[in-house]
């Protein structure tokens, strides 16, 4: 494996292992398996895409306005929606959030049509050589970003006291209300959490890739095997398993034809499942 | 009148007698419909055995779908006839769902759901990798019929009528045989099941060929109905997802749930997809959680409530 490939795989995987870990929170701690978790990285690319052209807005500016946009929507979404049925189980939060999947989808449609977009920044064709390999700026700048971003989700759930609350409630959530914590606020505020960084994402795939309505299912394909690859809640286990997705795609594809990618990763994942079922990280985290 | 065998065997010969008759008074397009209706009660009959009597959802249960469509594919396009296919494809899909049973079932909840998304996926890849069998991801064609659509259509509905009233029958008795009380009692403690000496693996592996039995047939029909299938159709996702809306709107694990939910939601998105045009995406996601709301238990359950609190009306009545 060149050291190009190498690299394209890490930048990538950088993307995905942010990606991964708002649904890995929101699966692992709040209990909800979420398919509209594509809808809502798509939803901040547009965000981002309308700052850029009314504004001029650099995604990298604008992706603070779609994780606040997105944190608001989620803590709607959970406490309106989610919240009453969580209790009814799996099958109703899962055709719950694809139903919503089905509206985000309908109205990214029906408002910027199921074109491609690109967000093009000035210095979008730059790049610079790191040993005999060429590296795009905004490539590593997203990469960049992405690391700061999972470091202060981490510092977040480690240092401050909602944060703190949150671990509780996933390690047992009746000994944290015995302590007095506010459970439904704690997981209200965890999956908010999660959408902002499903926006956040958006945002940052938006000033690198093209994006569509059409990649809203492959997304969720990819976010289901990182978050398992990690194991659930588990933020550096997430990021792990972004940075081994960006790993096995690159590789497979040049191994096995990029038609198999897809099929490499489900592979995978269902390998883990059956073998590891706590993730490849480890240990067992939530209940 | 929901009490009563004797009342509901009557009523139950006289809907099929009128489904078979049907027909005759509709015009070709409903015919069309009616038996993509019984298609669906069939896949989503498959998800009620696994997920309404067994608590285990089978989230990628169209995989089944689409290897029976395909083996059917396959076979026809060497020249075999369609029923000699059909064992074949059906025979195909429970050898799947028991090899990949075997190890996925020991997941509980969530994971069991994603491991078979997982499992579906792999499974459409290789079809639209293996292109040399399978005709790739451009699709593959079955021969056509030699008849007149019209009779063609009827063909298709009494043969898919057939299979949902055989699939239906069928799962009611294993439901009430001792096999039944096995799959029900896993799905209300599966370790309190496993140390009354119940065997919980043979019972979740042998439900899940049943269900994959019966989907495979559905998809074998619907390939040679169609005479054009493609992976991407056959192995969606969106199918299972359907069939699990089907069932929760009919009532999960109630033995006609399916097919009044296949009914409901058939009827409701052909009124949908022909007045918003545009937004039939949003109104059938909005639709679906008005149901999850409202009628959690689906319309058995709403109609078995609605019995139950009459007949304490009336006992109350009575004593007083």
């Amino acid at each position: 494996m060149s050291l190009q490939m190498l690299i394209n795989a890490i930048l990538l995987g950088g993307l995905y292992a942010l990606m991964g870990i708002g649904f890995s929170l929101q699966w692992g701690i709040s209990g909800i398996i979420n398919l509209s978790y594509g809808a809502m990285v798509i939803l901040g690319s547009y965000i981002s895409l309308e700052f850029f052209n009314l504004f001029h807005l650099d995604p990298f500016i604008s992706m603070i306005m779609s994780g606040a946009i997105l944190f608001v929507i989620g803590a709607a979404i959970y406490r309106t929606l989610l919240q009453p049925l969580i209790k009814g189980g799996i099958v109703f939060t899962l055709i719950l959030t694809f139903a919503l999947r089905l509206v985000i989808e309908n109205i990214i449609l029906k408002v910027w049509s199921a074109d491609y977009r690109t967000i093009r920044v000035t210095y979008a064709g730059s790049n610079f050589q790191f040993g005999d390999a060429y590296i795009p700026l905004i490539k590593f700048l997203a990469f960049i970003v992405a690391g700061i971003l999972i470091y202060l989700t981490y510092l977040f759930m480690m240092k401050t006291k909602t944060g703190k609350g949150i671990q509780a409630v996933a390690l047992d959530k009746e000994g944290a209300q015995a302590v007095g914590i506010d459970v439904e606020k704690m997981y209200l505020i965890n999956f908010a959490l999660g959408t902002a960084l499903a926006g956040l994402t958006g945002s940052l795939w938006a000033s690198i890739y093209s994006f569509s309505p059409h990649l809203l299912g492959s997304i969720v394909g990819k976010v289901f095997i990182i978050a398992i690859l990690g194991g659930l809640g588990n933020i550096w286990g997430a990021a792990a398993g972004g940075l081994l997705l960006g790993i096995a795609e690159t590789t497979g594809a040049v191994f096995f034809g990029s038609e198999w990618q897809e099929a490499l990763g489900m592979v995978i994942m269902v390998s883990v499942l059956v073998w590891r079922p706590y993730g490849l990280m480890g240990k067992k985290f939530f209940g | 009148m929901f009490n009563n065998k004797k009342v509901n065997i009557f009523l139950i010969i006289v809907g099929i007698i009128i489904f078979i008759f049907l027909p005759r008074f509709v015009s070709g397009y409903w015919v069309r419909v009616i038996t993509t209706i019984f298609m669906y009660a069939v896949i989503s009959q498959g998800i009620n055995l696994m997920s309404g009597y067994m608590g285990y959802l089978p989230f990628g249960n169209a995989m089944f779908f689409g290897v029976g469509a395909y083996i059917t594919a396959i076979g026809m396009g060497k020249g075999l006839s369609f029923l000699a296919v059909l064992p074949l494809a059906a025979l195909t899909a429970i050898l799947v769902s028991i090899l990949f049973g075997l190890p996925v079932l020991r997941l509980r909840g969530h994971y069991f759901a994603i491991a078979t998304i997982g499992m579906s996926g792999a499974l459409l890849s290789v079809v639209q990798n293996a292109t040399e069998i399978t005709g790739g991801a451009m699709g593959t064609t079955l021969p056509i019929i030699d008849k007149s659509p019209e009779v063609t259509y009827n063909y298709f509905y009494l043969a898919m009528l057939a299979l949902m009233v055989i699939t239906t029958l069928t799962i009611y008795l294993i439901i009430k045989s001792k096999f039944g009380f096995g799959i029900r009692s896993i799905k209300a403690n599966e370790e309190a099941a496993n140390s009354m000496g119940i065997n919980t693996t043979y019972h979740k592996v042998i439900a899940w060929a049943i269900s994959a039995l019966f989907t495979s047939i559905a998809g074998a029909l619907y390939a040679y109905w169609m005479s054009f299938i493609g992976p991407e159709e056959v192995f969606d996702v969106m199918i299972a997802v359907n069939t699990i809306v089907i069932m929760l709107i009919g009532g999960a694990g109630s033995i006609l749930g399916p097919i009044i939910g296949a009914f409901v939601i058939s009827l409701l998105s052909e009124v949908v997809w022909s007045t918003f045009l545009e937004y039939h995406l949003a109104v059938l996601g909005i639709t679906i959680i008005i149901i999850v709301f409202f009628v959690p238990k689906g319309i058995t359950g709403a109609i078995a409530d609605f019995v139950k609190k009459r007949e304490l009306r009336l006992r109350k009545k009575v004593s007083v």
